[in-house]
C-alpha cells in the first residue's frame, strides 16, 4: 500500500495538538517513516500547499471568517479529515464566550488595533465542513493519537471511546472525587480516553475532552446541585471545555431557575 | 499453554472471490492447516469469527454447505471495520476464522419433514448452507421449498446460482423481487408473502426455516401462524452484536440466551420469551 | 472441613512467613473510606477494616485490559506469557467476593474454557475473611453471606483469635508451613464462632427477597421504572467495573509502529453503554438507555437464573455505594415487587 498522503494543519488554538504529534519523540520517526507528510507549518518548510490529500489532520477552532475558507480548502484537498483537539472537535476554550458580542469582546481584547480583522464565534471544524474522525482532547492522547494513526496506516478507521471517564477512572481504582469528597467532576459525562488522569491525581475531571457520546448532562447537573453546587458553578465547568457543544448547555427545565 | 486456547485464529486463505451484489462479495476460504482443513465441520445455520489481524473480529455466518468440505464460504456484506478490510484483501492473502460456533439448525430433528425455506435481501446467506445440505442429502427430506424475496433482481444474492435451481424436479425454487422496473425478471414478481398462496403447508410434518431483515419476520410469522405451524417449528436465524463468540463477552446475550452459544437459531417460541429478539 | 485456631496476634507473622507461596496481595486503604486489593511488601499495610474494595477481586483473574494474544508476519500468534503464572496469595476476601469469584468460574467456564481465566485462578490461593455488614450489604438475601468453598483457608474474627477454615489441600499446607501459631480450636471457640455467626446474621439492615424475583421481573417487563432510571443513569459503567461478576468485555487489535504485528486486546466493557448492541450496519438493539439498564437487571437477576440457577448479584452494595447518580438495586428491586401496590 502507497504511505498516505498527510496534511497537519493549525486553526485558532493553543498549536498544542501538533506539539504532541511532535513530542511522540520514540516514535517519530517510525510515524514519519509510514506516513508522507507534505504539510505540517509548525514543524517543517516547503510546505506543499496544493496537493490531494489522504488525511488532514486539523486542529483549533474557527473563530476568523479567513479561516472558514481555509478549512474549506483543506476539506476539498482531503479524503479523509480529521478533528484533533477539543478545540476542533467542540470549538475549545475560546467558545465560552460566544453568547457575548463579537465587536464588544474586541474592543476590551485587541482595543483599536482590533478594527484590523473580523472575528465570529467560535466554533468546531464540524460547523463547517464534513468531519470524517474526531480525536478529542486538551491536548490529545499521544497513545491514542499514536494508535488511530496506525490504524489509518494500516487502511481501518482508527477506534475511540465510547465511554465515560468515569470507566477508566474505575479502572484505575481511583478514589470517586464526587462521591467521597463532594467535588464538582465531569468524569460521568467526559469521553474516556486519558485514563483518568486528573482523578488519579486527586483533582476533578474538568470536561476538557469533551462530552462523551449521549452524555445525560441533565442527570449531571441535578447530582451536582444535589451535592449543592450552584447552577452557575456548574455551568461555567461545564462550558468550559464544551461550551459549543449543544448537549453541555445546562438542560431547558434547569434553565433560569 | 496445554488447552487449545479458544481465541486463537486459524489461518486460511482466501481462495476464491465471487461479488454478488453491490458491496456483497462470496469468500471462499480454504485452512492452511491441513487437519483443519480436512476436519473442520459445521452445521448448515452456524457462524465463524473473522479475524482481519491488526483490524478485528466479526461474526460471519457460513453460507456453503458442510456436505461440500475443503473450502468454507462466507457472504459478506461491507458494512464495518472488519468487512471493509477484508475487502481491501485479494486472492491468496489470509485471514483467520475461529469456530463454528453457535447451535446451527437442528438437521437431524428436520429429517423426514417437510422443508420451507424462507429468504429475504441477505437473510439467504445461512439459510443457504441449509438449502445445500439438503439438496446434497435429498432423501433424507420430504417436499423442499426455499420462498426468497430481494428487492430488486440486482439486489439478489446468488441470483444464478438460484436460477439454475428453478428447474430442478425435487425442489420447489420460487424466487421473487419486489419490482422489476426493467422488466428482465424471469419469475415471480412481488413481496415474499405474496408466495404463501401457492404452497399448501402440513402443520404436521412442516418445518420453517426462516432468515431476513427484522420488517420481514413479521409478515412471515404472520402467514405461517395462519397455517397453523407450531412455534417450535419455526426457526429462525439472528443477528446481534457479538465479539467472543463463545460466551464470553456478554455482547449477544439476550434474556437468559445467548444468541452465540443457544442460537442463532431460535424458534419462534424462543422468540416470544425473549422479547427483545426480534 | 478442618479448623484450626490462629490467635490474632500471630496474623501477621502467619502471612509473613508464605512468601514461597506467593506474591502477598490484600485490601489497602486508598482514601479514607477506599480500599483496593494490592500487592504488598508486608502483612501490616493490610487495611483489615475494609468492608468492600473499589474493584473486586475479579481484576486479577479478567483484567481490565488484558492481552489475548500477540500477532506478528513473523511469530504469528502468541498467547501472552507474562503475569499467567505468578503466584499471588489473596488475602482478606470476604464471602460475597468469593461467591462472586465461584460465578466467574462458572462463566468461564463451560464448553469453552477461557484458559487465560483459569491460569490466573490457578496461582491465586484465596484466604477468606469474615465480616460484619454495613447498611449497603445484602449479601444475606442474595444468600452469599457464607461460603462452604470457593476459598483455600477463611478466617472468622471470634475474639482475641481466628477460628480458621481449612478448604484445601494447598491451604492445609500452607496452615502446616507455619503450624507453631495454629492451635487446636476448643469448646470456647466453637461457642465463640456461633455467637459471631448469629450477631452477624442479625446485623443485616437490608433485606430483598429473591426467590420469587423472575417472575416478578417478567411481571414488570414494560414497567415505567426502566424508563425512569434511564434518565437518571448516567451510563457511566461504574457499576460494571466494580460488580464482582460483569465480565463483559470488547475487543480490539492495537498496532505496534511497523502498523502490521501487534497485540489483541480486550477491555472491560459495559452494556450500558450506547454502543454496546449496536451492530455493524448501524442497528442498534438497545438505542436508549432505559433499555440498556432494564438489560443489566434482567440478566442479573432473571437471565442468569435461567442459565445457571441463580443469580449473578452477589449483594456486595459496590454499585450502590458507588452510583454517582444514586440508584440503588436495591431500591429498584424493592420499587418493582411494590409496583401497583402505591
Amino acid at each position: 500500500m502507497a504511505k498516505p498522503i498527510v496534511g497537519i494543519f493549525g486553526l485558532t488554538g493553543c498549536a498544542g495538538d501538533q506539539l504532541v504529534i511532535l513530542n511522540c519523540e520514540d516514535e517519530l520517526l517510525d510515524l514519519a517513516g509510514a506516513l508522507d507528510i507534505r504539510s505540517f507549518h509548525m514543524a517543517m518548510s516547503d510546505n506543499d500547499e496544493d496537493c490531494d490529500l489522504d488525511i488532514a489532520l486539523v486542529e483549533g477552532s474557527v473563530v476568523q471568517p479567513e479561516e472558514v475558507e481555509m478549512l474549506e480548502r483543506i476539506r476539498s484537498r482531503a479524503r479523509l479529515l480529521i478533528a484533533i483537539g477539543t478545540c476542533a472537535v467542540w470549538g475549545g476554550v475560546q467558545a465560552m464566550k460566544n453568547e457575548e458580542q463579537r465587536e464588544k469582546l474586541k474592543r476590551q481584547v485587541y482595543g483599536p488595533k482590533g478594527k484590523d480583522f473580523g472575528i465570529i464565534p467560535s466554533q468546531p471544524l464540524s460547523s463547517f465542513v464534513r468531519v470524517d474522525y474526531a480525536i478529542s482532547g486538551c491536548p490529545i492522547e499521544k497513545d491514542q493519537f499514536l494508535q488511530a494513526a496506525l490504524s489509518l496506516i494500516h487502511g481501518d478507521l482508527p477506534v475511540l471511546p465510547d465511554y465515560a471517564v468515569c470507566t477508566e477512572c474505575k479502572m484505575r481504582e481511583n478514589s470517586c472525587l464526587l462521591l467521597e469528597r463532594g467535588e464538582l467532576c465531569l468524569g460521568p459525562i467526559t469521553v474516556a480516553g486519558c485514563n483518568a488522569r486528573c482523578p488519579a491525581y486527586g483533582q476533578p475531571c474538568i470536561g476538557c475532552r469533551g462530552p462523551v457520546e449521549e452524555a445525560n448532562v441533565a442527570s449531571e447537573v441535578n447530582l451536582l446541585r444535589e451535592k449543592g453546587f450552584t447552577l452557575v458553578d456548574i455551568q461555567n465547568r461545564l462550558r468550559t471545555f464544551g461550551g459549543q457543544s449543544e448537549v453541555m448547555q445546562v438542560a431547558p427545565t434547569e434553565r433560569g431557575r | 499453554m496445554n488447552r487449545e486456547n479458544i481465541y486463537f485464529p486459524h489461518l486460511a486463505q482466501i481462495t476464491r472471490i465471487l461479488p454478488q451484489i453491490e458491496d456483497h462479495k462470496l469468500f471462499g476460504l480454504t485452512f492452511v492447516d491441513k487437519s483443519m482443513k480436512d476436519n473442520f465441520s459445521y452445521r448448515p445455520g452456524q457462524f465463524v469469527e473473522l479475524s482481519i489481524i491488526g483490524t478485528g473480529e466479526a461474526p460471519i455466518s457460513i453460507s456453503s454447505s458442510p456436505t461440500r468440505p475443503g473450502t468454507v464460504e462466507l457472504c459478506v456484506r461491507r458494512v464495518g471495520r472488519v468487512t471493509n478490510a477484508l475487502y481491501n484483501l485479494e486472492r491468496d492473502d489470509l485471514v483467520g476464522i475461529r469456530g463454528p460456533y453457535g447451535n446451527g439448525f437442528p438437521v437431524e430433528e428436520l429429517e423426514g419433514n417437510n422443508l420451507l425455506l424462507v429468504a429475504g435481501g441477505l437473510g439467504m446467506a445461512p439459510l443457504r448452507s441449509l438449502l445445500w445440505y439438503t439438496l446434497d442429502n435429498r432423501e433424507r427430506f420430504e417436499d423442499v421449498t426455499l420462498m426468497y424475496g430481494a428487492k430488486i433482481p440486482d439486489e439478489m444474492l446468488f441470483k444464478y446460482e438460484l436460477l439454475s435451481l428453478l428447474d430442478r424436479p425435487d425442489l420447489r425454487c420460487m424466487l421473487t423481487v419486489d419490482k422489476d422496473e426493467e422488466g428482465i425478471w424471469p419469475a415471480h414478481i412481488g413481496v415474499v408473502t405474496t408466495l404463501f398462496d401457492q404452497i399448501e403447508i402440513d402443520p404436521s410434518t412442516t418445518y420453517a426455516a426462516v432468515c431476513g431483515p427484522p420488517v420481514m419476520y413479521r409478515f412471515v410469522l404472520e402467514e405461517l401462524l395462519k397455517r397453523n405451524l407450531s412455534k417450535d417449528r419455526i426457526l429462525m436465524s439472528l443477528e446481534r452484536k457479538m465479539k467472543c463468540g463463545v460466551g464470553k463477552c456478554g455482547h449477544c446475550a439476550i434474556g437468559y440466551k445467548y444468541t452465540c452459544l443457544d442460537g442463532p437459531i431460535f424458534t419462534y417460541w424462543d422468540a416470544i420469551n425473549l422479547p427483545e429478539l426480534i | 472441613m478442618k479448623m484450626v485456631k490462629l490467635q490474632k496476634k500471630n496474623l501477621n507473622a502467619f502471612l509473613a512467613g508464605l512468601e514461597k507461596f506467593g506474591d502477598l496481595h490484600g485490601p489497602v486503604r486508598r482514601d479514607t473510606n477506599d480500599f483496593a486489593f494490592q500487592k504488598v511488601d508486608a502483612p501490616e499495610q493490610i487495611a483489615h477494616d475494609c468492608l468492600r474494595t473499589i474493584l473486586p477481586p475479579k481484576k486479577y483473574f479478567t483484567k481490565p485490559v488484558d492481552t489475548m494474544f500477540t500477532f506478528s508476519e513473523a511469530e504469528g500468534y502468541r498467547a501472552p506469557d507474562k503475569d499467567l503464572h505468578t503466584k499471588i496469595i489473596l488475602f482478606g476476601v470476604h464471602p460475597c467476593d468469593i461467591h462472586g469469584i465461584k460465578i466467574l468460574d462458572l462463566v468461564f467456564g463451560g464448553q469453552y474454557r477461557d484458559e487465560y481465566y483459569f491460569a490466573r485462578r490457578r496461582n491465586a490461593i484465596v484466604v477468606g475473611l469474615d465480616c460484619m455488614p454495613d447498611e449497603y450489604c445484602f449479601c444475606r438475601s442474595t444468600g452469599t453471606d457464607f461460603t462452604e468453598d470457593g476459598f483455600d483457608l477463611f478466617l472468622s474474627d471470634i475474639g482475641s483469635s481466628y477460628l480458621v477454615r481449612v478448604g484445601t489441600s494447598l491451604g492445609d499446607d500452607i496452615v502446616l508451613e507455619t503450624s507453631t501459631l495454629f492451635q487446636e480450636i476448643g469448646d470456647t471457640d466453637r461457642r465463640a464462632y456461633k455467637r459471631r455467626s448469629a450477631q452477624r446474621i442479625n446485623s443485616f439492615e437490608v433485606e430483598i427477597h429473591l426467590e420469587d424475583l423472575p417472575e416478578i421481573m417478567d411481571l414488570e417487563y414494560e414497567s415505567r421504572i426502566w424508563q425512569e432510571l434511564g434518565d437518571k443513569c448516567l451510563s457511566c459503567g461504574t457499576c460494571s467495573m466494580v460488580c464482582p461478576t460483569c465480565y463483559c468485555y470488547d475487543v480490539v487489535d492495537q498496532l505496534n509502529l511497523d502498523a502490521k504485528s501487534g497485540s489483541r486486546l480486550r477491555r472491560w466493557d459495559s452494556c450500558l453503554f450506547k454502543d454496546y448492541a449496536l451492530v455493524a450496519g448501524g442497528h442498534n438493539f438497545r438505542a436508549d438507555r432505559g433499555s440498556r439498564i432494564k438489560n443489566r437487571y434482567f440478566h442479573k437477576q432473571r437471565g442468569f437464573v435461567a442459565q445457571f440457577g441463580r443469580p449473578s448479584c452477589v449483594g456486595c452494595g459496590r454499585c450502590i455505594v458507588s452510583c454517582p447518580a444514586a440508584i440503588s438495586l436495591v431500591d429498584v428491586l424493592t420499587k418493582l415487587r411494590s409496583r401497583g401496590n402505591e
